[in-house]
Formats: structure tokens, sequence, C-alpha cells
């Protein structure tokens, strides 16, 4: 069973977490048109090699992360945390604490 | 209109001979084995919830990943990022919430009563680490989870809060999950401590 | 008659040897067969038998071959046998106790007189495939098929009855794991441990030591030191009679340990920061004519038997040697009194052609002519690395011609190897490497854990200097010479454990199975249970001569775990199934309430008569334990936005004191789960989802708030277990809650319908209490803190006993349910229903800013093409059609189908909900319901969902 690094816990088993699949970037809800929203919905690159994907610490802290795990031999290079609060942590001039793993 | 004086029951059966204490149901039972385990339900439970920068943070002064005794003897556990919990002996969540509602002025601060949400259950002797080997995957050596440590982690299979809370030099870990798996889990326990002779004790206030 | 005991002390024991672990003190006797044996405390079940004289232990898995002694190790092939009820033990490992019931497995009738030995016979019929070709076509006779292959399928009798199993499971968290407790690895394991690292070392055997045990003084003096130097160090666990099964991505390794007094057998799954593979060599048999007959063993199985357990393994010997091995075997035979008939040097070109004889070796065949009487053959041509740990961590083992065995590739950083898998040389050198590795593992650990450290919150800050980065240096072995060694001019057995013989090999290549991998699985050579570890070298040598290539270019095939079979029990172990019961289930189990599994959630189905439930709540009052909804306090002056971005109705303007109704999609517009949510406070909410909802809801509300809104100042925290939930409903209700609610006015101009109330019940504090119902009546749900919910429950049920208040459960609930029309998410909708076909137009609102799925169910609006939910009722009344019953067109043109069913017992009839096609779904319409059966009822589609009262009157009385 691999670790994955969580951003607040620290190495974990998978076990711990659930996998939310590749990160992709969401359409703008009000001006998708249907494939656009569909191939965000439905089509994913599923790389042989490094991918960048989200998971959440379902077992412990409860978080979201994003990592960028190797799927050839899963090495884990980066986890940070999603996007979202990295803006805001960066709008509020702190430093971003465990950005990488 | 019926108003009877309430008793309060623990998600877990307890141990014959039955005492109350403080309004709840409570085993009072009395072990003397090298390895106990003792349903500390009926202790106060107060979250708190709020910035890990902030004001609040400082004042609770507990890191996420540890836990530490305050003047007053609660333990206050970092038991979350952003998110605290209080443990205190029973009966004394409502003056304990209150307290903590006026932790922080003009922050975002949630303070909630979960007593009733959480099982409680306390492992004390040398083999507690050896039987939580058996049901937890974390590293439970001195390097990695010290006296003071807490983590969440999954406990035989169930989201539970785990707590390196040292008794008299003993050591005793702090073990709590969501109330309804409460049986479940000490149950799992017991049957993981048989192989260490592990035996019930009751529950003796203060608790904590 | 009297039996007569087979004795530990005749036949083929010899006297006291300087290695020997028997302790001759303690004697005692087991069954073989039935048969009374004597045994030494130390004995393998196999010594033992081997020491009384016996020679045959069971009978090969195809071809019924007797099989005897080959390895006297945990790999013998022959030597599986049955203890009680355990099968397939390890008779040449497992050691014997007082008492033991064994038997020979996979004889019939019994191991002399086995009638399955015709096989033998028909070998000529019996080629690779054989199985596949014979038992193809046709489909109709796979059964029979069935009955006649489960004759032929081997290994020992497996029983469901057995209680006195105990299996499991726990973590460990080694600094280094040392797979190996040879030399090399106690080397190691002193070594790391030295540096300071916390040491796992696993050793197969009962004993560490290795080959030491069975070799000169010398060795058993460094054998003693080495014991005594990893006995001495606290750091070190040591787990013998244990094997290392598996090493998976991040070192995440299996260990089956089996040394404990009351386990059968443990798993371990071990983080370890650095693995040392240290397996040592696995002797390799020689394929030759009569290669598998009673009496053929390799050097050092005649090494472990005489040293180990002092027996004699044979009266006449010819050796057949081409290594030290063979040779020091030699002098042990001379030593024990053998007599050695000849010595076959391979290193002077001297070879075996066959080996003769009745139900054992009596002739051996040599290959300048001569014919030597023997009762005991011993080869020693050569060794196998077992590399398996190593490739299962991405090596790829490489052939080294000269020493005609496979070498490990470079292991990646956190792991390492020492000992024979790695060269030869001395002793010293041996032990020189194995120190330097563990060092080395050691020091890498240490960097690694403080990696691990660094990120973890718990662990104490760590030391700024940076650990020695300077590798230490590990010198190389040598490595000898050795010939290669694998088939004489005769075919024999390469696989022992499936009976694949040399010619089976040959024969898969003609048949075009040319790759090495595809030739294992067709002929399944290696997969037996002794997992390639004796047989993968000849295998391929006997493949790549069959193809005409060298073996280099043949290579290896894939090592995959377990290294050595594990117990489906260990696999199994203690299994860990959570179970929730809400607080009054100690009430339900005293009132015999029939359990509903749902998740992991244990409730009542129905206490006896759910239709009987149902018609009381309907006249009187019914409580029902409602506490698995999942329940979320939220709190924060931005709830309304959550909501309004979870739900797809409206949420700015709840007031304070009212619940709400909210159904939540996915952004694929799928209903995803309904409840309802109150607002008790100005930024205080409650809200409810489904019992099987609270974790994806949890889910979907926590990523909304940490992913794309973090700015929103929100706290949600899970509250379900916190209350205690019951419902209480029917038209007596009020006139209950009246008499438990001291400080709410109960009145229905002053607490209507859909709103939220805080208030004390029954003397406890903080509870909350909402109008609403799912069941129609009119009904309170009451949240009460956990602890005092069975206090609650039961005071409600005496006081309202004059009103006929009796429980209820989910059975009669969702017939309540089903009489008002009111869908179930995952029931009456699927992964496919979006919100518009289940009739959820009303409720959504695509002019709010953006929710989740809205612009799905932009899209999905006014779409006519889809199945729409409708009430049903089927015009035979007395016909409840089961659910997920097809509602068709014409012969077989399917046009809906039917998500619930029940018989109403409020209307005395049959009632369901359904998918039709929109030409279906006006009121009115008569469509055809297919039952299971193949017959077909006409059912009406309703103008409401509601079968009953659909204006609602009960509900809001």
């Amino acid at each position: 069973m691999i670790l994955i690094p969580c951003i607040h816990c620290g190495p974990r088993n998978a076990s711990e977490f659930a996998y939310l699949g590749e990160l992709g970037r969401q359409p703008d809800p009000n001006t998708t048109t249907p494939p656009e929203w569909r191939r965000y919905l439905y089509t994913k690159a599923n790389t042989a090699g490094w991918t960048v994907e989200r998971w959440v610490h379902r077992a412990g802290c409860g978080r979201f992360f994003t990592v960028e795990r190797n799927t050839l031999d899963n090495k884990i290079r980066t986890a940070r945390p999603p996007d979202a609060q990295i803006r805001l942590i960066q709008q509020a001039g702190r430093a971003d604490p465990k950005a990488d793993a | 209109m019926v108003d009877r004086a309430p008793l309060a029951r623990s998600p877990i059966d307890p141990a014959p001979p039955v005492a109350v204490v403080d309004g709840w149901e409570v085993s009072d039972r009395q072990s003397s084995a090298a390895l106990r385990i003792v349903d500390c339900t009926p202790l106060a439970k107060v979250l708190v919830r709020a910035d890990g920068d902030g004001e609040a943070a400082r004042t609770l002064d507990v890191g996420f990943g540890n836990a530490r005794r305050d003047a007053a003897g609660t333990l206050v556990v970092g038991d979350g990022p952003d998110e605290w919990i209080l443990l205190a002996p029973p009966g004394s969540a409502p003056t304990l919430a209150q307290r903590l509602d006026n932790l922080a002025s003009g922050e975002f601060v949630s303070v909630l009563d979960v007593t009733h949400v959480r099982a409680l259950i306390r492992l004390t002797g040398e083999d507690a680490a050896h039987l939580l080997a058996k049901v937890c995957a974390i590293d439970l050596d001195e390097q990695v989870t010290p006296n003071g440590a807490a983590f969440r982690s999954s406990v035989a299979e169930v989201v539970t809060d785990v707590v390196r809370d040292d008794q008299a030099s003993a050591r005793s870990y702090l073990l709590h999950c969501e109330r309804s798996f409460g049986q479940y889990l000490f149950d799992a326990l017991l049957d993981a401590g048989n192989e260490f002779g592990m035996d019930i004790d009751g529950f003796r206030p203060p608790g904590i | 008659m009297t039996t007569m005991l087979r004795a530990a002390g005749s036949a083929a024991r010899l006297g006291p040897q300087p290695g020997e672990v028997i302790d001759r003190a303690h004697r005692f006797t087991f069954r073989w067969n039935g048969a009374e044996t004597a045994a030494y405390a130390g004995d393998t079940i196999i010594s033992a038998l081997a020491a009384a004289g016996e020679r045959v232990f069971s009978r090969s898995f195809k071809y019924h071959r007797p099989r005897g002694l080959l390895t006297a190790s945990f790999i013998d092939p022959g030597c599986l046998v049955q203890v009680g009820k355990e099968p397939n033990v390890r008779g040449a490992h497992r050691r014997v106790e007082a008492g033991m019931a064994v038997r020979a497995q996979n004889v019939w009738p019994s191991l002399r007189y086995d009638v399955m030995a015709l096989n033998q016979a028909m070998t000529r019929m019996l080629p690779p495939g054989f199985y596949y070709k014979t038992f193809m076509a046709p489909r109709a006779l796979w059964p029979a098929y069935q009955m006649v292959l489960r004759r032929f399928a081997p290994g020992g009798v497996v029983t469901n009855t057995r209680t006195d199993a105990y299996f499991d499971k726990r973590y460990a968290h080694p600094d280094v794991l040392i797979a190996g407790g040879g030399p090399a690895g106690m080397a190691a394991a002193v070594a790391a441990a030295d540096e300071g690292a916390k040491v796992l070392l696993v050793e197969e055997e009962y004993e560490l030591g290795g080959h030491l045990r069975w070799g000169t003084e010398a060795d058993l003096a460094t054998l003693r030191e080495l014991r005594d130097a990893v006995a001495a160090n606290e750091r070190v666990e040591i787990m013998t009679n244990s094997t290392v099964a598996a090493r998976y991505d991040g070192n995440w390794v299996a260990v089956a340990q089996r040394n404990l007094r009351h386990v059968d057998e443990r798993l371990i799954k071990a983080r370890a920061k650095v693995l040392v593979v240290a397996p040592g060599l696995i002797e390799r048999p020689y394929v030759f004519a009569g290669n598998d007959k009673p009496g053929v063993m390799l050097s050092t199985a005649v090494r472990r038997l005489i040293n180990l357990y002092a027996v004699k393994p044979g009266d006449r010997a010819v050796v057949f040697t081409a290594n030290e091995a063979g040779d020091a075997a030699i002098a042990d035979l001379e030593r024990a009194g053998v007599q050695i008939a000849r010595v076959v040097d391979a290193r002077r070109g001297g070879n075996l052609v066959r080996a003769r004889g009745r139900g054992g070796v009596q002739e051996v065949h040599l290959a300048d002519g001569a014919r030597v009487e023997a009762d005991l053959l011993v080869t020693a041509v050569g060794w196998t690395a077992p590399t398996t740990l190593l490739t299962m961590a991405g090596g790829h083992p490489v052939y080294n011609h000269r020493a005609a065995r496979f070498f490990p590739s470079e292991p990646p950083e956190d792991v390492l190897a020492t000992g024979g898998i790695v060269g030869d040389g001395t002793l010293d050198q041996l032990l020189a490497h194995a120190r330097a590795v563990g060092a080395e593992a050691a020091r890498r650990a240490s960097i690694r854990a403080r990696n691990l450290r660094a990120g973890n919150p718990t662990a104490p800050s760590v030391d700024q200097r940076s650990p020695d980065s300077s590798s230490s240096s590990i010198p190389d072995l040598p490595i000898d010479d050795s010939p290669a060694l694998f088939r004489s001019a005769t075919h024999g057995i390469v696989d022992y454990s499936e009976d694949v013989s040399s010619k089976d090999i040959f024969s898969a290549v003609r048949e075009g199975y040319d790759s090495i991998e595809l030739a294992k699985r067709y002929t399944t050579a290696t997969m037996g249970p002794a997992q390639g570890k004796l047989e993968m070298v000849n295998a391929i040598a006997v493949h790549a001569e069959a193809a005409g290539r060298s073996i280099a270019e043949t290579g290896s095939t894939t090592w995959r775990p377990p290294y050595a079979p594990v117990t489906l029990g260990a696999l199994a172990g203690r299994a860990f199934e959570p179970v929730s019961v809400s607080p009054m289930q100690p009430w339900h189990e005293r009132h015999d309430a029939r359990a509903l599994i749902a998740g992991h959630w244990i409730r009542p189905d129905h206490y006896g008569d759910a239709a009987a439930e149902v018609r009381n709540v309907r006249r009187n009052v019914g409580i029902i334990d409602v506490t698995p909804l999942g329940k979320f306090d939220l709190r924060g002056p931005d709830v309304p936005r959550l909501l309004n971005h979870l739900y797809v109705n409206k949420w700015s303007k709840l007031a304070i004191g009212s619940v709400r109704y909210g159904v939540m999609c996915a952004p694929d517009g799928v209903v995803l789960d309904d409840g309802v949510t109150g607002r008790l406070g100005e930024d205080r909410y409650v809200m409810t989802t489904t019992s099987s909802g609270p974790e994806t809801v949890w889910r979907w509300i926590e990523e909304a708030l940490q992913t794309e809104h973090p700015e929103w100042r929100v706290h949600v925290i899970p509250v379900t277990a916190a209350y205690a939930s019951m419902n209480v409903a029917g038209p007596n209700s009020r006139e209950l809650m009246c008499r438990v609610v001291a400080d709410v006015d109960l009145d229905p101009e002053a607490f209507p319908y859909m709103r939220v109330r805080n208030g004390r019940i029954a003397g406890v504090d903080g509870c909350f209490m909402w109008r609403i119902g799912f069941t129609g009546e009119l009904s309170y749900e009451l949240h009460v803190p956990a602890a005092y919910g069975l206090h609650v429950w039961e005071t409600l049920l005496d006081v309202g006993r004059d009103l006929h208040i009796g429980p209820f459960g989910i059975e009669a609930q969702r017939i309540m349910r089903l009489e008002k029309g009111h869908f179930i998410v995952g029931q009456d909708t699927d992964a496919l229903t979006g919100a518009f076909a289940a009739g959820l137009a009303p409720l959504v609102k695509l002019d709010k800013e953006d929710f989740i799925g809205k612009p799905e169910l932009i899209w999905q609006e006014g779409h006519e093409d889809i199945l729409h939910l409708v009430a049903l009722q089927p015009v035979d009344s007395s016909v409840v059609p089961p659910e997920g019953s097809q509602i068709i067109e014409g012969r077989r043109r399917i046009v809906g189908r039917i998500t619930s069913s029940r018989m109403s017992p409020t209307l005395g009839r049959s009632i369901c909900l359904g998918f039709v096609a929109p030409h279906l779904k006006e009121p009115g319409a008569i469509v055809t319901v297919r039952l299971p059966d193949g017959g077909h009822v006409p059912a009406t589609v309703m103008e409401h969902h509601a079968h009953f009262d659909p204006e609602g009157v009960r509900l809001r009385g």
C-alpha cells in the first residue's frame, strides 16, 4: 500500500484517503457548453506518468489536497492545498506552510 | 407533565457492578490488571473550530497533533487543523463552553458541546501500544507519537481520535469515535487486548 | 491385536549429532495415517517419519506418483500433509507434536494403494493443456466435468466446521526488516541495530542460522556467536517460523507469523523503512528420468536429516556432485554409516541417466553405462537465488552463465540484498558483506525516518543537522563458477508440485508456447506451492533448450506475491466490520425487533407485524427510531450561501424557527440526496440527510468549503450520532407531546407544519423538534442528546400507553411513505435519475446564481424524452408487482419499471411508484407490468404521487 503525504497529518496509508480523480479545471458554469462540461465531468487523461490528482484524508483530518503522483511507480513528488486555499493564503500575505511534500 | 430527572447512558454497556456518577450510568468495576480499558464517555467534551493562525488558537496554545493540560486540568487536544477538543470532568461542558465563547472577539469561532457526539475510551498499561498496533496502522514509537501526541486515524476500521495521555508515567491512550460506533470499538479493543490479559476497569471521577 | 509402535530411536535414527535440534529427553507419539509413531521434541513431522523408516509421504498432483523427501525443508513438494483439520501442512517444516493426527493427502483410498496412480499409465494422455483441451465442450457437460476434476484436485481436505482456529493481524514499523535469519541476516541485523535501528529479523525456519546449522564445528561456533549477538541486542525483534510473503510499494511488507502460541497465523503489515533481503540460496534439483522417486534427495536434504534430526537418509547411496555441498554431503553420509556405492563427479564429466525402482530408488543408471544398486540418490548440481522479494521491488534478475544462476539487479533505494543471493565467498567475506549492508540499511532508514517525522505533527521537532549522507561502502562478493547442469539426457520432473515434466515443456514449445511466460501458464510449471523457488530455473533452462535459445535470452518469469503461500485465515484475519447502533438499540433488542442492516447501521425493520404498525400510526400514534438520519450542525454567517450552493432550491430567506425540504444534485444533475434543513438561531442551522447520505454530503460540503469557497465563514460539524432521533407520528401525537414537552407552545397556530423549536423533552434539555414527517400524519421529529435517547423513548412509550402508542420500524415507514408517494433516493432514483425525471421541477430554481448541477439541469429542463416518476396502482388490487418489474409495451419493448411496491394496509390494495416513458405519464394511462414469472398485470397511472391524503390534510392538522 502506498503512502499518501497528507499536507496536515504527514504520510499515511492510502486506505485512509479517498481518491477523487485527476485535477480538472472546472469551466465557468454560466458560459459552459454541454460538450465542454461533460468533457470536464467524464473525460480523463489517464496519463502513464506524472499526474496531478485530488485526494481527501477521509479517515484523518478530512482535508482536501492535490498531489503529483507518477502512475508508473507511485512516487509522489508534491502535495499541496487546493488552489482556492493557496489563493486565500497568498491574499492574506502568509507563507504557504506545507506546499511541498 | 412528565419531567423526570433523566439518566445519561454511554453507548457502551457498563460492566457490572453499575453505579451512577454525575447523572451517568457507569461501571464501578475495580481492576488491577496490568492493561485496563475504561469507558470514559461521561467526560465533558467541547469542540472548538477557529482559524489556526488566529487569536483563539493562540489562547488555546495547542497545535494540531498535540495535547496538553491547561491550568484548570482540562485536556486541550489539537485534533484537527483549525479544530480543538477539550476534555473535562463530567457535567462541566456548559461552563467550559461558556468560557470558550469568549475566546476571541471579532473572530469567527464555533464552540459546540460534543459530549453526546463521541464515545470515549481509555487504555492504560505498558501493552496498550501493542494492543493498538493490532488495530491501528500508526507508528506508536516514542520518536513518532510520544506522550502528548494526538492524531486521527482508522482504529479497527472506525475513524478514531487517539491521544497519548500517560497516567502517572504508565502508558495510556484516550480514544474517541462517533458515539454510535462506541460499543463496536470497545468490543474490538477487548478482543485485541485478550492476549495481553486486558481487563475492564470502572469509571471514577474526575476521570481526566 | 497389538499395535506396533514405530520407534523414534530405531530404524533410521542415528546417535547424537553435534548440531541436532531434537531433544532426546522428550519423546512422545503421534499418529501417521492412524498408526502410532514415536518422535522427539524438535522433530519435524517428516523427520520423525523418516526416522521410523517411512519413505513415501504423498502422491503427486497429476499422476499420483509416490513422493518422498526431496529438500527436507519448508518447500519440500512431496511432504504436504493433513494435520487434523488443517490441510496442506508443510510436513518437512512443521514440528511434530504429541498426539498430532497426521494423514497423507491426495491419496485415495490409501497412500499405498492409490487408484489415481492409474494416471501414471496414462501419462501419454495427460499432456500439458489436457484439462483445457478435454473439458471444454460441450458446455452442457461442464457440471459433470467439474465433478470429475474435483476428484483429481490435489491438496488436503478443507473443512468448514473448524472453530478452534484463531487468526490475527498486526501492524509494525521497523526501521530495518530483514528477510532471512541465516548468517548474513543475523550479521546484518546486529550491524543495523548497533547503528541504532529498530530491526525486525524474520526467519522461515524454527531457528536462526541457515546453512551454518548443518555445517562444520567451526560453522557451529560462528552460529553460536551470531545467535548470542542477536539475542543480546534488544533492538532486534526475532520472528522465527515466519515468512516475508510480499513487498509492495512504499516498502509495505507482509509477514506471515506462525510462532505464536495463541494464534494459528498472524499477518503482519510492516511499513519497513528499509528492507534487507537475505534468503540465502535454494538447492536446485536435477532433471532426469526418475528424479521424483522416493530416495532421490538434494545434498542439503541429507545434510539436514543427518545433522539436525540424526536421521540416516538411506543405506546405500549414489552421490552426484558438482560442488562443495555435494562433497560435504558425502562426508556426512559416511559419518552416518551410509554406504557410498558410487560418487559421480560432474566436475570430472560424470553424469546420471535415470533412477529406477518400484516405490522408490533401487538402481541408478550412469552415463558411463554403469548400473548401481542404491536406495538413495543424492544430487548437488547448483543453486537458485530466490530473488522473489527483490523482483517485487521492481528488479529483474540477470542470468550469469558462469555461475549458472540468476542474480538480482540493482534494487531501489529502500531495499538491499546480502548473503548467498548476492554472491559466494568464504563465510568471513559473507559476514563482512552482511555487516556493511546492515549498517547501510540503518543509515538509509534514519534518513527515511527523519523525512517521515518532518511531515508529521505528532513527532517531536526534528534535529536540523543533516544526517550522514555518505553511503558506507559495501564490499563485493566473489562469484564462483558452477557447471550449467539442468537436465541429463533423459526427461524428468521439472515441477514436482504440479507434476510438470521436461517433456511437457518441450511439447509446449512445439505447440507454439515459445515465450517462457506463456509456457508457464500453459504447463503450470512454477505455479505450485513452492512458488517457483525449486523449479523456476530448471523450467527456464528446459524451455531454453527446447526453443534453441540461451537462458539469458529466455529470461525469467515474473515473481509475484506471495513468496510462500499464506493461509486464507491470515489474510482474512480478524475482520473489522464496524457496526453503528442507536441509543435505543437495547430496547429494540428487548422487544424482538427484526434487525435491518443498512450500511453500518443496525435498525429495527419491524416488531413483528409491519401492517399493524401502519394501522396504529394512522389510527393512534407510533414512534420510530430515526437516529441514523444524517445530521450536521452548520454555523456562521455564510450558511445560506452554502445551502444555496448545495441544494437545487432557494435558501436565502429561511426564517428562524423554520425548516425547508431540499434536494441536492451532483454536477451531472443526478439526484444525490434529500432532507430538511432547519434554522435554529441567527447563525445556527441543522441539516439532515438520508440515513445513507451523511458521508457523501459531508464530502460535498467540505469540498465546497475547502476547494471552492474557503472565504465563506461556515463551520460544519457532523452530529449524526449526537442526537437520538425519533419520529412521533399519528393523530394522537400532539396529545402525547403535550405530556412530555415543557417549554414549547404546541398549539398548531404557534407550532405549525415545517417549523422547528428548541426545547426540553421529558426533563432533557438541549433537544430540538420539528414538524415534518415521511408518514403523512401529524408528526414531530424529536432530536434528543444521545445519552438521554433511551430515557426519552421509554418515557414516551410509558406516558402514551392510554393513547395506544406503539413502536414502528423501517418497513412500516416505507409503506406509509409509499402511500404518500414520497420517493427514496437510491430506491426510486438511481445513478441516472435527474432532478426533472424525479418530478422535482417545482423545486429546481435555475435563476439562482450558481449551485451544484446547475449547468446540466439547465440543459435537462424541458427535455421530454426521459422516464418520469409516477404513482401506479395495479388494476387487480391484490397483486403486488415485485420491485424492479419492467413495464413493457408490445411483446418486449421496455417503457418503464416499478421502483417501489407494497400492499397498503390503509387502502387495502397494492400501490407502486415507478418510472414510465413520457407518452404513458398522463393520469389514467394503463400500462403493462411484466412479472418475474412471465405473467402480466395492467396498472393505472395515478394523478398524484400520493395514494393517500394527497392534499396533506392529516399532515398539517
